[in-house]
């Protein structure tokens, strides 16, 4: 099966989800968007998009237990799929395709 | 909002709408356990204030819902499962998006339209809202006491109905036979002073009985409550502050409790600290134990009605009705046993909120039936625009039509545009709202009880909003089902043959006549406000109103024997008569407009004496000599007070012309003998007194109330503790305040003065509810005249479009200017004046609602109906004039080349 198509918005998530290691949950990848790629993001875009990862195979979540912070709701920890890994290196590749040569048109300016 | 809960914790709690939102948008099971989790820590997290912090949960909670809700609609309509391709929406979702596009690209290319719509809408919505927001805060919502539903305020009626407070020795009687209750307690609201401090104080309190704080469920957060114990006659006076109490008197002391403030001469002991938040019905400093008053003769005599109320709590399943009618038959009982004291004597018994909003109820709902006319005339307004415009637009939707466009796709169409025209509306209207609810606030009486809990909620929110989407579907319902009926081949026709033009026209014509009369109807109850207002000012109130000062001080405590209050009078007297720009000063117990301090029956000595239950009343009301004279109160017969009478010369009075015409009428009152109190209440207790003058009426309990019988007593024959100063000055009053605080404080530093006021803020303060229904009936009104005068002109000038071509003809076959101007004219206004018929009978139909806020007019007062018509047919003639004009204008060989 080919690698799915991502949008922009879903490889920044998936990249974010990825820096965060063991422990990305929805409020950390909203600060890590916001902190590195300057992004302020409603938490009804993120969420549904998260979503949306989790419904192509990308993207999986494991409960976690909740704390009194969060009245004892759970938490849900997300890790990138391998086909989510996948994805992202295909469109990496994608776009490193279509950078080559016009690093001299790009730069000056 | 949360702001109804004020004991809630609301500064980590999210705003509950919010919650509510998301409980239902967000997917079941762990999915949205764990969003709302996420959301829940980020809020408590966010270091912004708890306002900013609720806005951006609010925020968020919104573009969740949107996002999920739009998520599961389409999931729904595609029937499919979550492998669906996102991208692609089903049709009926990707048309209303078009709709919407369309919409607003032709709402931009039409702004005066548009805005002309959008405000109108935003008016009508806005003051809704503002006024709705008021009745809500001030009349809906329970009281910030827990279960406050279940509490029942009580107390003695006279014969003739009115609260004359709960006697002690019936309260006890009550409290051990009623069996609706779950405990019934008193209370009773007093003025204290505060001293051993800086400076002294004066402080509200309230006097409860110890099982108070169990009643309304409420516990001290330090120390204890009160107890049965506290009633005790000799128990030790004992105090709870309230939180605002220790923050700012005390400095949040934690070792508070055991601490003792002296009031009125007497130590108290802080017993406990109530909650940060708590008001019971107003803001209190304390509450003070029975302990002091528990034994006093004065509170066991059955037939003295000290001010205190009962409050009781029911018992679950119990009714109001059920409690009442037990009070009723323990009333009826007592009255058996106790002839002398209890005869006539019954029971008022409500709850606790009705008690509270009582004054305001009959304002309130007046100004929401009158938002209830505006918000139709802006419905109707708008209505008449769509209409106009969906008319013009019959070509471009007969096009549409012949193009394949469905019925229901047209109408779909029409109906997306209302309802976006009604929602940018209602966004307008909320910002319109928030700004006239400032405005209201700010100009409502200051006693209005609770001002406080009036904030623009979510409640009100929604009423805006659901108002927004009622106004779009109902107006959005003409033109769709006008422009579903457009038959392509006819309407491509573009002629003034189309029938569907005509159809239109006569319905907006339809809608004029409505819009008239409602506005009629607005400036009616505005002519009728205005009316009241002026009568009100013009009352002659008995006295001189201009340039007085007045202020209050209170001699509490065991250490002010009467001699030394009747030393320290005259001492207060020659000295603020001393100061400059002071022409008179005196003393009284009970000042004009701001209320009878002691009101009592009495009997006079050459009459009969009546039955009990029928017994005279009056205000009685103790003044230092030269009262009269400070007030500018003009005496009748006989003399006033003066330094003849001391305390052992012979016991005197001077009545008011009320109680001269209702006791002696055409006899003069002079030498007449008069009691206070009942027959057989000894002399020692209250003597005979000689009337020796008799004085003009004065507006006692305020400018709209009827003038009580009133007696007055020589001050120095009747010693009063607590006592206005009142002031005539040569200059500006409020002027002389701090010199009249300086020389009491020279004379006494533990005095302290309250209520300083000049008497013309009292009689702006004891109107201003009437001030403020005026004002917002007369903004109404005059949104009203104006809505309906625009639209008029719209309907004219638009009848006038599409008869250029009659009207041509008639200029080409000799008709004269006049005739033409007639002819458009005459049209328009008989619209304008079918409307006005029609009002004038809707306001007359609605009189009895309004009568209850008027004074000294009827609500079908024939000179305000005509004014009001007047008004309204000249701005009608205006407006159809102005078209007309135009017409004549018309050129026939243009005209008729328009064929």
């Amino acid at each position: 099966m080919p690698p799915a198509y991502l949008g922009e918005f879903e490889q920044l998530l998936l990249l974010a989800v990825l820096r965060l290691g063991s422990d990305a949950f929805g409020p950390d990848i909203a600060r890590e968007l916001e902190a590195r790629a300057d992004r302020a993001v409603s938490r009804g875009h993120l969420y549904t998009s998260l979503d949306r990862l989790e419904d192509k195979g990308l993207l999986r979540w494991k409960v976690a237990s909740g704390t009194a912070a969060r009245d004892g709701l759970p938490r849900r920890i997300y890790t990138v799929t391998p086909a989510g890994v996948a994805a992202l290196r295909a469109s990496r590749d994608v776009l490193r395709r279509m950078w080559r040569g016009l690093e001299g048109v790009l730069n000056e300016r | 909002m949360s702001g109804d809960a004020p004991l809630d914790s609301a500064r980590d709690g999210p705003p509950r709408l919010a919650r509510w939102l998301l409980e239902r948008a967000l997917p079941p099971g762990i999915r949205g356990a764990a969003i709302r989790g996420d959301l829940l820590e980020e809020l408590r997290s966010r270091s912004t204030s708890p306002a900013r912090a609720s806005w951006w949960y609010s925020r968020q909670a919104l573009s969740l819902s949107l996002r999920y809700g739009w998520d599961r609609a389409r999931r729904r309509l595609t029937g499919a499962g979550q492998s669906d391709n996102p991208e692609r929406s089903p049709m009926f979702l990707e048309s209303i998006w078009q709709d919407v596009r369309y919409a607003v690209r032709s709402y931009v290319k039409a702004p005066s339209f548009t805005l002309a719509v959008i405000t109108t809408l935003a008016l009508g919505i806005g003051a809704s809202t503002a006024i709705f927001s008021m009745v809500n805060g001030i009349l809906l919502q329970p009281l910030p006491l827990p279960e406050s539903n279940g509490l029942i305020y009580a107390s003695d009626t006279n014969g003739k109905g009115d609260n004359i407070s709960l006697a002690w020795p019936n309260y006890l009687d009550w409290r051990a036979r009623a069996q609706s209750f779950e405990a019934l307690a008193d209370s009773r609201e007093e003025s204290v002073t505060l001293t051993g401090t800086e400076r002294a104080a004066r402080l509200r309190v309230r006097r409860v009985t110890g099982n108070f704080f169990r009643v309304i469920r409420v516990q001290p957060v330090r120390g204890r409550g009160f107890t049965d114990e506290d009633d005790r006659p000799n128990a030790a006076p004992a105090v709870i502050v309230t939180d605002a109490f220790w923050q700012t008197h005390l400095g949040g002391d934690s070792e508070v409790v055991g601490r003792v403030l002296t009031l009125d001469d007497v130590p108290h002991t802080i017993v406990g600290v109530l909650p940060r938040g708590f008001e019971y019905v107003r803001p209190y400093d304390l509450f003070v134990s029975m302990g002091r008053v528990a034994g006093t003769q004065q509170l066991l005599d059955r037939g003295n009605h000290m001010g205190f109320y009962a409050l009781g709590r029911l018992k679950p399943g119990v009714t109001i009705e059920t409690a009442k009618q037990e009070l009723r038959s323990i009333a009826a009982a007592l009255e058996k046993e106790y002839p002398n004291t209890n005869t006539g004597v019954g029971v008022m018994a409500l709850p606790l909120v009705d008690r509270l909003v009582a004054d305001v109820r009959l304002t309130l709902l007046a100004l929401l039936g009158a938002v209830g006319f505006l918000l139709l005339i802006a419905c109707v307004n708008v209505a008449n625009l769509l209409i106009a415009r969906g008319a013009a637009r019959q070509h471009e939707l007969a096009v549409r039509a012949a193009l394949g466009g469905g019925r229901a796709r047209l109408a779909s169409q029409l109906l997306v545009e209302s309802t976006l025209v009604s929602i940018a509306g209602g966004a307008l209207g909320v910002v319109i709202a928030s700004a006239l609810l400032r405005a209201l606030v700010a100009v409502a009486p200051e006693n209005t009880p609770r001002l406080a809990a009036v904030h623009l909620d979510s409640t009100a929110l929604l009423f805006a909003f659901a108002a927004a989407a009622v106004c779009g579907v109902v107006f959005g319902a003409f033109p769709a089902l006008q422009a579903s009926g457009v038959r392509g081949q006819h309407a491509l026709v573009r002629g003034r043959a189309a029938g569907f033009s005509g159809h239109s026209h006569r319905l907006r014509r339809g809608l004029m006549v409505v819009e008239t009369a409602l506005a009629l109807i607005l400036l009616t109850g505005a002519g009728l406000m205005m009316r009241t207002l002026q009568r009100l000012t013009e009352v002659d109130t008995g006295f001189r109103p201009d340039h007085l000062l007045t202020t209050r001080f209170n001699l509490g405590g065991p250490s002010w024997t009467e001699d030394k209050r009747r030393a320290f009078f005259d001492e207060v007297l020659s000295r603020v008569r001393a100061l400059p720009g002071v022409t008179h000063a005196a003393l009284a117990l009970s000042l004009p407009i701001d209320g009878s301090n002691w009101n009592s029956i009495f009997i006079v000595a050459d009459k009969p004496v009546p039955p009990r239950a029928e017994l005279p009343n009056a205000a009685f009301t103790p003044v230092s000599a030269g009262y009269f004279e400070t007030m500018g109160t003009r005496l009748l017969r006989g003399r006033t007070f003066d330094a003849r009478d001391t305390a052992s010369s012979a016991k005197v009075l001077v009545v008011n012309e009320a109680l001269a015409r209702k006791l002696w009428p055409g006899e003069d009152p002079v030498g007449k003998r008069l009691k206070q109190g009942w027959p057989e209440t000894p002399e020692r207790i209250s003597p005979w007194r000689e009337v020796i003058g008799m004085v003009a009426d004065t507006k006692l309990n305020g400018v709209e109330r009827e003038t009580p019988l009133q007696a007055y007593l020589p001050v120095t024959q009747e010693p009063a503790r607590g006592l206005a100063l009142v002031i005539r000055t040569a200059t500006e009053p409020s002027s002389l305040g701090p010199a009249v605080d300086a020389a009491i404080h020279q004379l006494d530093k533990d005095l302290a003065l309250f209520q300083i006021r000049t008497m013309d803020q009292m009689l702006e303060t004891s109107l201003a509810r009437q001030r403020m229904s005026m004002l917002v009936f007369v903004v109404f009104a005059i949104v009203a005249l104006t809505l309906a005068s625009v639209g008029l002109y719209g309907v004219v000038a638009h009848g006038v479009t599409e008869r250029t071509h009659e009207i041509g003809v008639r200029i080409a076959l000799g008709a004269e200017q006049r005739h033409v101007l007639g002819l458009v004219v005459r049209q328009g206004l008989s619209m304008a004046v079918l409307g006005t018929a029609i009002g004038v009978a809707g306001a007359l139909a609605l009189a009895r609602w309004i009568e209850g806020l008027l004074f000294g007019v009827t609500a079908t007062d024939p000179a305000t109906i005509v004014a009001v018509v007047a008004m309204l047919l000249t701005v009608a003639l205006v407006a159809c004039y102005v078209p007309a004009w135009r017409a004549t204008r018309v050129d026939p060989t243009q005209a008729l080349r328009t064929e």
